[in-house]
């Protein structure tokens, strides 16, 4: 009897330990998450998106972006406004890999209720090792549970003034440098497939599924970049998309119609595009978005008046960058 | 998968532990060991068969010997006094060339592994300068994760079943799984079979006193490491791989900067090594002893490294000093010589073999080498110069148990570990001494304050944690040197104290850690040796 007592008594200075020690987790999270909420400047490059997409007032994105930086230098969610009047945010990151992505939109959907999510494909191809692709879900897992994890270092801008800024517009970075690519035709027809890992396939299946939970449709969008697609990505992408009755749109393929010119278009040598690039791929995006789904014209409607304000800034800026 | 990442913290050794418990008592030995494979499998792939050949070899000659010590017995019962001797001689002999086998295959594979390159390097340069062709060419050769660890505790274990301080091990598991714990594959402690074999295989049932005490040690471990080692390595990286930009204070300041982030780096790792071990009910030996608190050169390898240090001087000093050459030095010397000088030639004997060792075991480089020389010429010119020292101090009047006399053997104590770290650092000998001899250009300590060092990949909150984490280092230090407060002590604090200590110590390493976005990932420098 006494041993049980004893046991009793262990177990409940246990639950009280861990107790106390949730609370201080989940109390500085919130304070650090709304640190970082008020102060976009404080936040690292890498977590700026994820950090904006929760400041979004709620339920107001209907077009979700995820992927790596392929994603963030291609679609300009501004520029869907001003054409199309969609709401979109780009929640890419440089080197985004799958459980990020799906943490994100897990975040992303704690607040908005998106119509689709367009899903950048390169990450798709991004080689994750056993261990190292543990360790980014372990991570993850945490981040998404205890913000801390992420916002931790938030004390440094505190104490020193450190600030992070960079010019983003709803996540699309506004970079507009050229650096020609000069190495001709890329899209090589083939009948060679480039394997998509099992890991990767895993968490494109939790995505799959939590789209289909929450109604939301999902695109797969490659974006122009010799550096990072050839025929034997497509081909993959292809054969995926058909398996899992996914709608995949090869931009590679089609930069006749989107009209993209390598000499003018193209920031970093065929790797990333420009913003004369992004403005020519959400150009066509956007009309493939109005054509193929039904998303609402959110301009002139209440609710909106940041978005119109923020556009009429952007559509100046980018007259006058790409002049 | 390293001791301090989320993969090993989060779900390896928590699977690991639940596992054992589940294990019925008898065979948790089993689990253990499978995880041990398994951990030695996820970083070296096939080479964990390494691993399992030396712990084969290691259980083959202990029984080989104990095989030769029962046939001696037999004869003995049966044989006449004038032939004892003879009999035992023999088997002596018998046991000494098994046991020389069995040390020469384990150092043929680490010479083998770990040195044919630097071998083949300087043949090739060496045939090169007497005009001849036919260089040595290089192989790809891959180093199992631990062998240099793991093969100093086999060949402790066949010396010590040779001079019987324990009795040979009849069960291969039990050598398997002192050889292949996991949390110490990597990098030790390195322990003598009599320290850990058996309270391994006991399989005792995880305690919440022991999950509590080893996750404490675990959190300091990462304090350490996340906190001051990971932000060191960025200044130590940017100094060390462009030397030649820096000099003066800079360069002393680099020299000084990755002293500090070996320790925390090292020791830290350590921790969490003894923290898993102390989670399973198991007492690992300790490889630090507060180094920084050290008088002298010497004092100071006993305090760092200490399991390292320790093995060297069980296995090598002592068999040395014992050895023939020795003795017949000792002979010679007292005859004609003197006491003292007697005294350094002994010493020399040695401490030589062992500094060599020591400098060559940290890996294929000749300012590894020179670092094992540097302290073997240190402790040297410290026994040569005693007679001379301790003229001074009673000229001077000078009490050696003086405050002011301590903090001066302490500082210059530093200076001897800095420049020691220094040369171990650089890249090459030739970095080390180009280093080295920058300090002594333009030393000006404006530049530690003039924003050069702001330049170098951190920012003034990077440094104040690494200053501020250091403090919180040296005192508890300064409070365990003094046995103001162990780890028994801390556990008997009252509660809110010890829950507030421990939610500090944690929560320090959730914010102030150097992870996430902006930080890399660090590996574990001794991992590498």
């Amino acid at each position: 009897m006494q041993d049980f007592k004893r046991k009793l008594k262990a177990v409940r200075k246990t639950a009280l330990f861990f107790g106390i020690l949730s609370l201080l987790l989940t109390s500085l999270s919130k304070l650090m998450l709304r640190i970082s909420m008020e102060n976009e400047s404080f936040v690292k490059s890498r977590n700026k998106n994820i950090t904006g997409i929760q400041k979004e007032p709620k339920n107001t994105i209907d077009a979700l972006i995820l992927g790596d930086s392929l994603s963030y230098s291609a679609f300009s969610p501004m520029q869907l406004w001003e054409q199309q009047g969609i709401t979109a945010y780009v929640c890419g990151q440089s080197g985004q890999k799958l459980q990020e992505a799906y943490y994100t939109l897990l975040t992303a959907i704690k607040s908005q209720t998106p119509k689709i999510v367009i899903l950048e494909t390169n990450m798709i191809f991004r080689d994750q090792k056993v261990v190292s692709s543990l360790q980014t879900t372990i991570i993850e897992e945490g981040s998404y549970r205890i913000p801390l994890f992420r916002y931790h270092d938030i004390w440094k801008p505190l104490l020193i003034g450190a600030t992070y800024g960079e010019e983003m517009y709803k996540g699309f970075s506004l970079r507009e440098a050229v650096v020609p690519y000069t190495k001709g035709e890329y899209m090589k027809k083939s009948t060679d497939k480039k394997e998509i890992s099992e890991g990767v396939q895993y968490y494109m299946g939790k995505i799959i599924d939590l789209c289909k939970e929450k109604n939301i449709e999902l695109l797969l969008a490659a974006t122009p970049s010799p550096k990072n697609y050839n025929y034997r990505t497509h081909n993959a992408l292809l054969n995926y998309a058909d398996e899992r009755g996914l709608k995949y749109l090869e931009m590679n393929l089609l930069q006749q119609e989107i009209g993209i010119d390598w000499n003018t278009d193209s920031l970093d040598k065929g790797d990333h595009l420009n913003l004369s690039g992004a403005t020519k791929v959400t150009e066509y995006l956007g009309n493939y978005l109005r054509t193929n789904y039904k998303l609402s014209d959110h301009r002139k409607e209440a609710g909106y008046e940041s978005w119109e304000k923020t556009g009429k800034e952007y559509s100046e800026k980018i007259k006058e960058k790409l002049r | 998968m390293s001791y301090h990442t989320s993969a090993y913290l989060f779900l390896f050794l928590p699977l690991v532990l639940l596992a054992y418990q589940i294990t019925p008592k008898k065979v948790r030995w089993v689990t253990l060991l499978a995880a041990g494979y398994v951990f030695s499998w996820m970083v070296s792939g096939k080479l964990v068969i390494h691993l399992i050949g030396t712990s084969l070899w290691s259980h083959y000659i202990g029984v080989w010997q104990a095989w030769l010590k029962l046939r001696c017995h037999m004869e003995l019962e049966h044989a006449s006094k004038e032939e004892c001797a003879n009999i035992k001689k023999n088997y002596k002999k018998k046991e000494r060339t098994v046991l020389a086998g069995g040390i020469i295959l384990l150092l043929a594979i680490l010479g083998y592994l770990k040195y044919y390159n630097f071998f083949a390097q300087n043949m090739s340069q060496l045939s090169a300068t007497l005009g001849r062709r036919e260089p040595l060419q290089a192989k790809a050769l891959l180093l199992p994760i631990g062998i240099s660890f793991y093969t100093l505790q086999a060949i402790g274990y066949m010396v010590d079943v040779y001079w019987e301080k324990i009795p040979p091990e009849r069960h291969p598991g039990k050598i398997a799984l002192f050889l292949g714990f996991f949390p110490q594959i990597m990098e030790g402690p390195i322990s003598m079979y009599s320290q850990t074999a058996d309270t391994l295989w006991k399989g005792t049932s995880l305690k919440g006193e022991h999950l509590a005490q080893g996750s404490i040690r675990i959190f300091w471990g990462l304090f350490k490491k996340m906190i001051i080692a990971d932000r060191l390595y960025v200044v130590v990286q940017a100094i060390f791989e462009n030397y030649s930009q820096y000099k003066g204070a800079v360069v002393a300041a680099a020299a000084v900067a990755y002293t500090v982030q070996l320790y925390m780096e090292f020791s830290g790792s350590m921790d969490i090594v003894i923290g898993s071990g102390r989670m399973f009910g198991i007492i690992l030996p300790e490889n630090f002893r507060q180094p920084f608190f050290a008088k002298n050169a010497s004092e100071f390898w006993r305090r760092w490294h200490i399991t390292l240090g320790v093995w060297f001087k069980t296995y090598v000093f002592y068999p040395v000093s014992m050895s023939g050459i020795a003795k017949r030095w000792n002979r010679f010397g007292r005859k004609h010589l003197g006491k003292h000088l007697t005294k350094v030639g002994i010493s020399a004997i040695a401490l030589f073999p062992v500094w060599l060792c020591n400098g060559l075991w940290h890996g294929p480089r000749w300012s590894y080498i020179f670092y094992g020389m540097y302290y073997f010429s240190i402790l040297m010119c410290g026994i040569m110069l005693e007679p001379v020292r301790n003229k001074c101090l009673e000229i001077l009047h000078i009490n050696d148990q003086m405050f002011f006399w301590k903090i001066l053997q302490t500082g210059k104590t530093w200076i001897i570990i800095f420049v020691g770290e220094l040369f171990f650092r650089a890249n090459g000998l030739r970095a080390g001494i180009h280093m080295f001899l920058s300090i002594f250009r333009d030393f000006d300590l404006n530049k530690l304050v003039d924003g050069t060092l702001l330049n170098l990949g951190l920012d003034q909150a990077d440094f104040i944690a690494i200053g501020v984490g250091c403090v919180v280092v040296a005192l508890y230090g300064i409070v365990r040197e003094r046995n103001l407060m162990g780890e028994r002590k801390l556990q008997k604090l009252c509660l809110p104290v010890r829950w507030a200590l421990y939610y500090g110590l944690i929560l320090a390493v959730v914010i102030f850690g150097a992870y996430g976005v902006g930080y890399q990932q660090v590996d574990l420098i001794y991992a590498g040796f």
